[in-house]
């Protein structure tokens, strides 16, 4: 076969075995609806120990209390599927949009609205907010932790204003470690590929007392430069060293300490263009840029017996030096409190105050700057919420609010109101009406970025000067209005089938546009130059809709079948005062269609083999082709406690590129076919 | 171009999903439970076999051993199907189930007769009392939530890496009079740690 970019016939390849898949698939389940459920009672109690409890159960078991189109990212899933970083966990979470950019940047979210600098999706690490103030959104080659002491990823799809507040927009990412009571063993992992070149996680843990439980850890990796199309160097390695602790202090009694915090350095690299105002008016060259940082978090908890409170203290010190455009130093305090109790035998609340101050110093260059260069912000918030059980406890009302004060737009109010339904002990439908809102980052109020400059007598520039088309920040921004509906229904078909499926309308009034202003001429910085300014104002609004399906199949107790499918469709118009030159749905850069299938196999005691088959919908408003990718993963037990992985993403090697970044020119590398393998030991 | 029958193809793939959905709802009237609770079944079960009451606790040597379940109840039919036609020494098994403390009270009556009273992770909260209602009477009690065996419950089965184990506070247990068998004690974490068991 020749060799074409985007070989679009080998898909259809593909699209057979899947269809074959499916169709299988539905006749187990056909037959297995009839098999009978295994005698418990003829088991002894070490077998009954030795025995899994599926993922579904549990899944279904916790999901099947909220009203949200939940998903929880097991710790099994993410070593399973051979994940090395979390961008690439979340892809195990049915509906989530991620895309690749280079090596080290990714866009991420959640029902649409994608972008390397997308505003919409929250994310927590530990209960520690992690998406920059300064864009809303999260630097993803900063935010990691050590995979192997993540409890589970919570991915909530759709608004959670009421419970974590402005920004939980379209979606909430809560990654969560486990106590270090659960990490108490020395673990050791070191390998490499040809992506990943080297890596290695290290942890020790122990007890101190007899109540107080410890754990230290460390982690290094280091990325390779992928290559750019022509097959020269794009610049795009990238390596990351962080260590970190967590303390949990859990006495007898009502009280209970977690203690924790990490340390991070990161550099990464990229091929960077930049605009210039002299000819040949843009430059582009291999740029570095670095990011390190710290936090600190403690949490504490009281149980009265009826009612529980929690205090959470933390401070999060975040440096980003990216050469060439920006530097940035940021401050985080933040600090929650919360109280639940039982009001009456039916009805739960749950109520809290919290306050946060960003501290932010930057510096800027000619392409970007953001004013002020110094800024103190003050964020004020208070919740309330109420389950009532309304039924026999088959109903479920969740009634509450948040109510937020900020610096940039005073107080914002987000409501919701949630029906969870329990129709039969396995099934249950539930209905949502929440209102969020996206209040503006520092960039929105204060940004100037030069995108590109026209050079001068061209045929969009017939003036004599060189034009420079900017971004600019606008002090009259406003948060960014979203008004959801969601309807959802759960279904645990027998003891290994369970499906799940969501759907939403999301209405959204004062989506940022970008608003032509008056030309101008300026002489500094020289030679002489127009502006021709783009104001970030509210004037677009329109409605998005879509649905996310995933289906668990336990086929036999060592195979287990996953599937997800996500529809979304977007329709976002400008107002009618808005001057905006982009077309109406300006979007296009989320995939209308994505899909996953997921094997899960034992394939004998000590071998586990992973398969994943996914694909994504072209991307029409960035010019990106849709693409399959076939991961797959092996892990093999060793005797003495080592474990040896050997983890493949695109098997297929189907060359693609992910997504174009927006904003700053970042040259997008290739998806190749890419292969590592490690070896990990524990202790005990 | 291209893309159309590759579209339609991914399509026919994707409608297949509903099908599986539909074939889902139509099963889910009659099947229940969830594998957690079948493999808490088969523990509850087992306990059955390896305590020991005291012969006070039966009326007749053919009475059968009643559960109750206190509190919200995540076995739906789970345990009912398993334990159904089950004996353990000749004594069959009833399974009732009590929402509240008071409504446990009624349910037990003046004889108390329950062996096994399994408190919901809902039903935490209460736990004291319902110590309190079943006070003199030898009632194994299980538990699901953490801190159950240590606040005075006798076997508490608790959830790591998605495998069931569990705590026994054998003190609790020789108040309530009841005698585990060492197999069952060996595969046991004693609570309070530290302490052998006897």
């Amino acid at each position: 076969m020749q060799t074409i970019r985007y070989p679009h016939n080998s898909w259809r390849g593909l699209t057979r075995p899947l269809l074959v898949f499916a169709l299988t698939a539905l006749f187990v389940t056909a037959a297995s609806a009839q098999s009978n459920v295994v005698d418990v009672t003829t088991m002894s109690v070490e077998d009954l120990m030795n025995m899994q409890v599926t993922s579904v159960s549990k899944r279904t078991q916790k999901v099947a209390d909220a009203a949200a189109a939940v998903y929880v990212i097991t710790q099994e899933d993410i070593r399973r599927s051979g994940a090395t970083n979390i961008p690439e966990a979340l892809r195990l979470a049915p509906g989530i949009q991620v895309a690749r950019i280079d090596e080290n940047k990714w866009a991420i979210s959640s029902r649409g609205f994608n972008g390397r600098f997308a505003d919409k999706l929250l994310v927590l690490i530990d209960g520690r907010t992690v998406y920059t103030p300064l864009f809303s959104g999260v630097y993803w080659n900063v935010q990691d932790v050590m995979l192997e002491d993540v409890d589970r990823i919570e991915v909530i799809r759709g608004p959670g204003a009421t419970l974590w507040g402005a920004n939980a927009v379209n979606g909430v990412i809560n990654i969560i470690t486990k106590s270090a009571k659960a990490t108490q063993a020395a673990l050791a992992t070191a390998g490499g590929g040809t992506e990943l070149r080297g890596f290695s996680d290290l942890r020790y843990g122990g007890t101190l007392k007899q109540d107080t439980a410890y754990r230290a850890y460390a982690k290094y990796f280091n990325v390779g430069a992928s290559s750019d199309p022509l097959g020269g160097n794009s610049n795009d390695n990238w390596d990351s060293l962080r260590g970190g602790f967590r303390g949990d202090w859990n006495p007898t009694g009502p009280d209970s300490i977690t203690l924790q915090g990490d340390m991070y350095r990161s550099h990464y690299g990229e091929t960077l263009t930049v605009p210039m105002l002299t000819a040949p008016y843009s430059s582009t060259f291999p740029n570095r840029g670095g990011i390190s940082g710290g936090n600190i978090l403690g949490r504490w908890a009281h149980d009265f017996g009826n009612s529980s409170t929690s205090l959470q203290v933390y401070f999060d010190n975040t440096n980003i030096s990216e050469n060439s455009l920006f530097a940035d130093h940021q401050n985080i305090f933040d600090i929650d409190f919360q109280h639940s109790f039982h009001l009456t035998d039916s009805q739960a609340v749950i109520w809290g105050v919290g306050y946060r101050s960003i501290g932010d110093n930057n510096a800027s260059s000619f392409t970007v700057s953001l004013q002020p260069n110094h800024s103190m912000l003050n964020q004020f918030s208070g919740f309330a919420q109420d389950e009532i059980s309304l039924l026999d406890k088959r109903v479920q009302l969740t009634l509450g609010s948040k109510l937020e004060h900020n610096d940039f737009t005073g107080l914002e109010v987000e409501p919701n109101a949630r029906v969870l339904w329990n129709v039969t002990p396995n099934q249950s439908i539930w209905t949502a009406v929440s209102r969020a809102v996206r209040t503006p980052a520092l960039t929105e109020r204060g940004l100037q970025l030069v995108s590109t400059v026209i050079p001068p007598g061209g045929p969009g520039n017939p003036t004599p000067l060189p034009a420079e088309a900017d971004v600019y920040g606008s002090n009259k921004f406003q948060s960014e209005d979203l008004l959801a509906y969601e309807v959802g229904y759960r279904v645990q078909v027998a003891n290994n089938v369970s499906a799940d499926i969501a759907t939403f309308y999301n209405n959204y009034t004062h989506l940022r546009s970008a608003e032509p202003g008056l030309p101008f001429v300026q002489t500094d910085p020289a030679p002489m130059h127009l502006v021709v300014p783009f104001v970030a104002s509210n004037k677009m609004h329109g409605g998005t809709y879509g649905a996310e399906i995933f289906t668990e199949y336990k086929v036999i107790p060592r195979w287990k079948m996953a599937a997800s499918y996500s529809y979304l469709q977007m329709d976002i118009r400008k107002d009618a005062t808005s001057m905006d030159p982009t077309p109406d749905n300006p979007d296009m850069s989320s995939p209308r269609h994505q899909f996953y299938v997921r094997s899960s196999l034992d394939v004998f005691r000590h071998l586990e083999h992973d398969l994943t088959v996914r694909y994504v919908d072209d991307l029409p408003g960035l010019n990106i082709p849709s693409y399959y990718s076939v991961d797959t993963h092996f892990s093999y037990a060793l005797p003495r406690s080592f474990e040896l992985s050997i983890g493949s993403q695109n098997l297929l090697n189907q060359k693609h590129l992910e997504f174009v970044p927006d904003f700053i020119n970042i040259s997008p590398t290739e998806v190749k076919r890419s292969i590592y393998g490690s070896i990990t030991w524990h202790s005990e | 171009m291209q893309v159309q029958p590759i579209k339609r193809r991914l399509r026919a793939a994707l409608a297949i999903l509903p099908i599986l959905l539909a074939g889902a709802w139509l099963n889910a009237q009659n099947t229940s439970g969830s594998s957690e609770y079948l493999i808490k079944a088969g523990f509850i079960y087992n306990f059955a076999n390896l305590v020991q009451w005291p012969s006070t606790s039966f009326a007749q040597p053919d009475s059968p051993i009643v559960i109750v379940i206190l509190g919200e109840d995540h076995f739906g039919t789970t345990l009912d199907h398993a334990l159904e036609g089950k004996k353990v020494n000749a004594r069959s098994f009833v399974i009732k189930r009590a929402r509240s403390v008071s409504e446990l009270q009624r349910t037990l009556g003046p004889q108390k007769e329950c062996q096994i009273l399994y408190v919901s992770s809902s039903e935490m909260p209460h736990l004291g009392e319902a110590i309190q209602v079943l006070k003199g009477a030898p009632v194994l009690t299980i538990g699901e939530t953490p801190g159950f065996a240590r606040s005075g419950g006798i076997i508490n089965l608790v959830l790591e890496d998605n495998k069931v184990r569990f705590e026994v506070n054998v003190q609790a247990a020789k108040e309530a009079d009841l005698n585990i068998s060492s197999r069952l004690l060996a595969l046991a974490r004693i609570i309070p740690e530290g302490r052998k068991a006897e």
